[in-house]
C-alpha cells in the first residue's frame, strides 16, 4: 500500500543536515512512502516567533497546516521544534474558532485557509506506528547486532504534554524511538540524561549553557558504552555533532561520539549504503559505527551458519 | 508514578532510601534505610512522620499546611519532584532533597536564594500613579493571561528541574521567579519597566524551552506558554536583550527569503569572529554550511507572499 504525506523538512534538513533530507527519502522510498515536499512552506519560527507575537507563531504554523490540507495530506515533520510548533499550532486552530479565524484573516491575503482536518505527524512515528515495527522488522537487512545505540530524544517529541498526547498511543507506549531502535536489532543503552535538553534554542545567543548541557548527555553517554547517538532532531543533531569540538575544548574532554538521524540508522539496518545516506556529511565521522555493521551486521542466516 | 514503582496496595511495607546530611557536623551525605508499615494510598508525608515519629527523631524535613497550598513540603521521590502531603508514597522510594539547592538539613532546603532573587525582581505592582477610586475594578479578560500563574505555589519543583540552573555559571533567574514576574509584567496596573527586569535581570532569554518545568509543576502551569514566553515578548517589544535582537534576525532572514537559512542567521546573531570562523571551517567541508545559498542566492519566488502574511501577523499581540 502506497502511503503519501505532506512533508515540511524544515531549514535543517534543508540546509545544515542536507542528510537528514536525503535520507528520510532514500527510506521512504523502500516503504513505498511518497513525501510531496511543500512550496514555498515559510518557517514553524522554532522559539523565535513565539518570542515575537503569538499571532504570528500561529499564522507561520497555520500556513504550513493550509498547504498541508490543500495537498489533501497529513503533514509530516523530521525536526522535534517543527514538530512540536505545528502540533501545538493545529490542536489550537482545531478547538479555538477564533484563533482560526483570526489566522485564516492573514492567510486570505495568499488565497489559503484552514480548516482543521488533518494530522502532523513526526517521520519517526509514520515509521513505527503507520507503517508498524513489524514492517521494519521484516525489512532489517542488516541487524544492527549488538551495536550499543543512545538514544536522544529531543525535548519536543515528549514534553510538553500536547505533543505527548499527539504521538502513538497517545504518548502512553513506549518511545518510538526505543520500539524503533529495537526493531533494528540494535542494544540501547540507559544513561542520565536521554530524555533531556540538548540546548540548541541558547546556542547562538548563550553558547556555553547549551555545550556544558549538552557535554554532560555526552559524557553520560559515552560513560555507559554508547558507540552512538540517534536522535530525531536534527536540531539536536546540530549541537551534538557539529559542535562537538566546540563541547570537547569546553568540557576538555575528547567524546568522539557518532550521532545518526533515525532515518539514517534505519537505512544502515535496510542495507542502504552509507553514501546514499549521507554519512560523509556529519563532523564526526561514523566509520566506527560502520565497521561494527560490517563485522556483526550480516544476515541470521549466514550468521547461523 | 514511575513504571517500575509499586502502589503501597501491594505491599505490607514501605521501604524508604532516606537522604540524611547535616552540614554542620557531617562530611558528606548518607542514605539510611527504614521499614514503615504500609498504609494502602498513604501519602509521602504521612510515610515521613511516622519515621521521624517511631524511628529517628532526629531527623529534618518541612512542611505547613498539608493541603497543597504552602508549597515548603516538595522533595525528590525517587528522582522527581513531589509534594509530600499530596503525592501518593510508593512501596519503595529514595527520598532526597530538591536538587539545584542548598540543603540546610536532610530534606530541609534553603529558599534564601529564592528569595533574595526575587527581591531583586520588584516583585510587587508598581504604580505609576494611584488609583484614585476604590475598588479598583480588574476585568476578565485583563485577568485572564495571569490566571493560571496565580496557582504558583513558589514550591521550586521548577526551579530543582531546570537544566539552565544545574549547569552553573548562568545569571537565569529560573522557572518560578519567571512565573512571579510575568504576573505583574502582564498586570495592566502594572508601571515597572518589566521589559528590562526580564531581559537584563531575570535573563529570560536564557531558557532553554525544554519544558522539563511544566512537567515538575503539582500546581500545573503552562509555564513555558503563560508565563516565560509573555515576557520575551514584553522584552522583544522593547528591544532588551540579546535574545529579542536574535528572534528579530530570525525573521527578518525567513522574511527576506521565505526560509531559514541558519548560516545567515548565526552570521547576523554572532558576528564573524573566532568562534563562528572555526566553526566555518569544521562545517564548509562536510557541506554543511552553502556560502553560494548563502550569499548569491537571488530572492526566491515565493518570499513576498511569506513576508506580506507574516508581516501583518506580527503586529498583532
Amino acid at each position: 500500500m502506497k502511503r503519501v504525506y505532506a512533508y515540511f523538512p524544515g531549514c535543517s534538513a534543508k540546509g545544515t543536515c542536507r542528510e537528514l533530507d536525503v535520507s528520510t527519502h532514500a527510506v521512504a522510498a523502500l516503504f513505498d512512502i511518497e513525501l510531496q515536499e511543500l512550496e514555498n512552506p515559510g518557517c514553524t519560527g522554532a522559539r523565535e516567533f513565539r518570542a515575537i507575537s503569538e499571532q504570528l507563531h500561529l499564522t507561520a504554523n497555520g500556513r504550513i497546516l493550509a498547504l498541508a490540507e490543500r495537498a489533501g495530506r497529513d503533514l509530516v515533520a523530521v525536526c522535534d521544534t517543527c514538530l512540536l510548533n505545528l502540533v501545538e499550532t493545529n490542536g489550537r486552530l482545531k478547538s479555538d474558532a477564533a484563533a482560526r479565524e483570526r489566522v485564516n484573516a492573514a492567510l486570505a491575503q495568499e488565497g489559503l485557509a484552514y480548516r482543521g482536518i488533518i494530522d502532523v505527524k513526526h517521520f519517526l512515528w509514520v515509521l513505527t506506528d503507520d507503517l508498524g515495527e513489524e514492517r521494519l522488522r521484516e525489512r532489517v537487512a542488516r541487524p544492527l547486532r549488538g551495536l550499543r545505540v543512545a538514544p536522544f530524544y529531543g525535548c519536543h517529541i515528549q514534553r510538553p504534554s500536547s505533543v505527548r498526547a499527539a504521538a502513538p498511543g497517545n504518548g502512553n507506549d513506549a518511545p518510538a524511538l526505543d520500539r524503533l531502535c529495537r526493531a533494528l536489532g540494535a542494544e540501547i543503552v540507559q544513561y542520565e540524561g536521554a530524555s533531556k535538553c540538548c540546548g540548541f534554542h541558547v546556542v547562538n545567543v548563550q553558547e556555553k549553557i547549551a555545550l556544558r548541557m549538552s557535554g554532560s548527555h555526552l559524557t553520560n553517554a559515552k560513560g555507559n558504552g554508547a558507540q552512538c547517538i540517534v536522535t530525531p532532531c536534527p536540531l539536536c543533531h546540530t549541537v551534538f555533532d557539529a559542535y562537538q569540538p566546540s563541547i570537547e575544548r569546553e568540557l576538555k574532554s575528547r567524546y568522539d561520539v557518532p550521532v545518526l538521524h533515525v532515518s539514517q540508522l534505519v537505512g544502515l539496518a535496510l542495507g542502504l549504503a552509507p553514501e546514499r545516506l549521507g554519512l560523509s556529511r556529519h563532523v564526526v565521522g561514523c566509520e566506527a559505527v560502520l565497521a561494527h555493521i560490517d563485522r556483526e551486521g550480516a544476515p541470521e542466516s549466514a550468521h547461523a551458519m | 508514578m514511575s513504571p517500575s514503582s509499586k502502589p503501597t496496595t501491594e505491599s505490607d511495607i514501605v521501604r524508604v532510601r532516606l537522604y540524611r546530611f547535616d552540614p554542620s557536623v557531617d562530611a558528606a551525605p548518607r542514605y539510611e534505610s527504614y521499614e514503615v508499615p504500609c498504609v494502602p494510598r498513604m501519602r509521602v508525608m504521612d510515610v515521613l512522620d511516622y519515621i521521624h515519629e517511631e524511628l529517628a527523631v532526629d531527623f529534618g524535613y518541612r512542611w505547613l499546611c498539608g493541603t497543597r497550598k504552602c508549597g515548603t513540603c516538595a522533595i525528590n521521590v525517587n528522582g522527581s519532584p513531589k509534594l509530600a502531603c499530596w503525592d501518593e508514597a510508593e512501596a519503595e522510594m529514595t527520598i532526597e532533597p530538591l536538587p539545584n539547592m542548598e540543603v540546610i538539613r536532610d530534606l530541609v532546603t534553603s529558599r534564601d536564594g529564592f528569595e533574595a532573587s526575587l527581591a531583586k525582581l520588584s516583585p510587587m505592582l508598581v504604580r505609576k500613579e494611584e488609583y484614585a477610586g476604590f475598588p479598583e475594578p480588574l476585568t476578565s479578560t485583563q485577568f485572564a493571561p495571569m490566571e493560571h500563574l496565580r496557582d504558583c505555589l513558589q514550591c521550586l519543583a521548577c526551579q530543582s528541574v531546570c537544566p539552565v540552573i544545574a549547569q552553573g555559571g548562568s545569571a537565569f533567574a529560573g522557572p518560578a521567579l519567571l512565573v512571579a514576574l510575568s504576573e505583574l509584567a502582564q498586570d495592566p496596573r502594572d508601571g515597572a519597566d518589566r521589559a528590562h527586569i526580564a531581559a537584563d535581570v531575570a535573563h529570560v532569554f536564557d531558557c532553554v524551552s525544554c519544558y522539563e518545568c511544566e512537567r515538575a509543576c503539582p500546581a500545573e502551569i503552562p509555564i513555558v506558554g503563560e508565563a516565560i514566553e509573555p515576557l520575551k515578548r514584553i522584552a522583544y517589544r522593547a528591544g532588551e536583550g540579546e535574545g529579542a535582537e536574535h528572534a528579530k534576525a530570525f525573521l527578518d532572514v525567513v522574511k527576506t527569503r521565505g526560509y531559514l537559512n541558519p548560516t545567515v542567521l548565526a552570521l547576523k546573531t554572532r558576528g564573524v569572529n573566532a568562534d563562528t570562523l572555526r566553526m566555518a571551517m569544521r562545517m564548509i567541508p562536510r557541506g554543511k554550511v552553502d556560502l553560494g545559498q548563502a550569499f548569491l542566492e537571488r530572492k526566491p519566488s515565493g518570499a513576498e507572499g511569506i513576508a506580506k502574511t507574516y508581516g501583518s501577523a506580527e503586529e498583532l499581540p
